[in-house]
């Protein structure tokens, strides 16, 4: 556990020593924010129009009409920022040869990737930590529900842990970072997008492309839902993303 | 203390390390010659665990480096041909985090840590950051490193490259000083590094051990013949025939003419010491006798009699069928 911390520390660090931290950190509060004055907005139109007969809804409640969909609207977020975010962890260690340190250092792999990717997911958590203001604002200004706030930050958590694992992976296959970075923003798309196309197909198809999409398992999270069948499902996706780049490394040792 | 049997590796189709063995004794500084791309760093690496060989095994201090990894890399220091550098972290940091992953107690890291920038002199960049210190510096944070953890076995690979002189020396200092409470497989290309710091040679090529000696005695045995050198002026005369009549002289060979002075090569056969005779014959004959000195095979043209195609020397072993 402590060479798992230490591999996390390790990290963590060398983000905040480059700019990447800084960069992805600030790039995520810039778009958070555009979305949230956006559905903000959005939100103050449709409290005006409420409950009037002006072609308004019933009732207004701002879990439903605003939070929620802003933390399915992070996902845009974290398609063009993780990939940035993971690119570098193995890549980089593989071509400045550090990887040679840790290989030989009285570590297993399944150690090595595990701090990767918790120094990772700290770094996400740190990004998702700027949004709590705006969230806080709504708290101040309205009262909103607060467990489907809960719900939605670990929703948004185990997503952004879906992407990092996958990440990580991608980058253990590669030593350069750009085609490391290309890959996993284009599986990361397709993750997104694998169900568009799920309406023209059969229901087992249908069923079964829904199921694939990592989005779509973040709605019930969004809406203040703990379902079994999605922490099933990102759970088993982190654990397997990471099996796999640990064989990724393993074999690599292997090939020479 | 490291024991090697049969050790094959392939890259693909590539044989890169093909049926190496060899011991290496406790308290002992082998040293590891052989020309670029003959598979020293691919030897290190499978010894060090950080890849599986192919064919064969590798024990480090009582370890299976591939059965019991964890344990021989917990007794195993690393220093690779490119010292394992983070740029962005400072020395001490990186030194910090290394004594964690190498799992050194919590108490004694900071101990630790200063002692081995102590003794690879690196204390004065404590704080820089690895990225910006030159290529001496780097290397010497790479050997700190390796000695972190104060493990049994040291495998440095080229530990001097890239040093200037006085540190080539103060780092063969320090790993001459080291040996005995750690066993040591340095790595080079350069023989008089060898010769200086190593109890004992392997020397590879192309991926096969091609000798494995003391320094002294593959010097000694690789030469057939004893060779002289041996400077006249004779006034003209022809010193080469008298020179010949010698006995035990096999061959004798004109090396250099400078202005009536010539210089023979004078073989002989192996431990035969002529030189009395040499200078009797010459002397008599009412030349000058310039210089007298036994020429010595060195350990350059050793290892280039071993690791090229036409070997000289006939002692030496086939030097090349790097065939499968």
């Amino acid at each position: 556990m402590s060479n798992i911390l230490a591999i996390a520390h390790k990290e963590l660090k060398s983000y905040f020593a480059s700019p990447i931290a800084y960069v992805v950190i600030g790039f995520a509060a810039i778009l958070f924010g555009w979305f949230f004055i956006n559905l903000l907005y959005y939100f103050d139109r449709m409290s005006l129009q409420a409950g009037g007969g002006f072609g308004g809804p019933e009732t207004v409640n701002v879990n439903e009409m605003l939070i929620s969909p802003l933390f399915l609207n992070v996902s845009v977020i974290l398609l063009f920022t993780l990939p940035l975010v993971t690119m570098r962890t193995y890549s980089e260690e593989k071509r400045s040869g550090t990887i040679e340190l840790l290989l030989t250092a009285p570590l297993t792999d399944v150690q090595i990737v595990v701090g990767k990717f918790l120094g990772a997911l700290v770094l996400y958590a740190a990004m998702m930590g700027v949004t709590v203001v705006h969230i806080g604002f709504l708290f101040a200004f309205g009262n909103p529900e607060w467990q489907p706030v809960l719900t939605g930050y670990l929703g948004l958590l185990l997503m952004g842990g879906c992407f990092l694992s996958l990440g990580l992976f991608v980058s253990s296959l590669t030593r350069n970072q750009i085609i490391a970075g290309m890959i996993t923003f284009a599986v990361f798309l397709m993750f997104w997008v694998i169900n568009w196309i799920a309406t023209f197909t059969g229901p087992t198809t249908q069923a079964v492309l829904n199921y694939l999409s990592i989005t779509e398992h973040l709605n019930d999270f969004a809406r203040g839902v703990i379902d079994t069948k999605h922490l099933v499902y990102y759970v088993s996706f982190i654990a397997f993303s990471l099996f796999l780049t640990v064989r990724a490394v393993d074999s690599e040792r292997w090939r020479g | 203390m490291i024991e090697v049997q049969n050790l094959t590796k392939r890259y693909g189709p590539f044989t890169a390390v093909s049926d190496v063995s060899f011991r290496v004794e406790r308290g002992e500084i082998l040293g590891f010659l052989g020309p670029n791309g003959a598979g020293k760093t691919t030897t290190m690496r499978v010894l060090t665990g950080y890849m599986p060989p192919s064919e064969g095994k590798a024990v480090v201090a009582g370890y299976d480096v591939f059965e019991q990894p964890l344990e021989a890399k917990r007794r195993t220091g690393y220093l690779p041909e490119t010292p394992p550098l983070y740029p962005e972290m400072s020395v001490r940091d990186y030194l910090t985090f290394v004594s964690k992953i190498k799992g050194v107690p919590r108490g004694e890291r900071k101990s630790r840590v200063e002692s081995s920038m102590e003794r690879t002199r690196i204390a004065d960049v404590a704080d820089r950051h690895c990225g910006k210190l030159s290529k001496g510096y780097r290397q010497r944070v790479g050997l700190a490193q390796a000695l972190l953890h104060n493990p049994e076995v040291l495998i440095l690979d080229e530990p001097t490259a890239g040093l200037d002189p006085k540190q080539i020396i103060e780092t063969r200092q320090l790993i001459k000083q080291l040996a005995g409470d750690h066993t040591i497989i340095l790595s080079t290309h350069i023989l008089p590094e060898v010769s200086q710091t190593c109890q004992r040679v392997v020397i590879i090529n192309k991926g096969r051990v091609v000798a494995v000696d003391t320094p002294d005695n593959l010097t000694s045995k690789l030469r057939g013949s004893e060779t002289m050198y041996v400077q006249v002026d004779a006034a003209g005369a022809d010193a080469k025939s008298a020179l010949e009549t010698v006995a035990g002289v096999t061959r004798v060979i004109a090396a250099d003419t400078r202005g009536g002075v010539t210089g023979y090569e004078v073989e002989s056969g192996s431990g035969e010491d002529v030189r009395r005779q040499l200078a009797a014959a010459v002397v008599q004959r009412g030349w000058g006798l310039l210089e007298l000195r036994p020429l010595r095979m060195s350990l350059e043209e050793i290892f280039l009699s071993l690791t090229t195609e036409e070997s000289p020397a006939e002692t030496a072993p086939p030097a090349e069928t790097a065939h499968e």
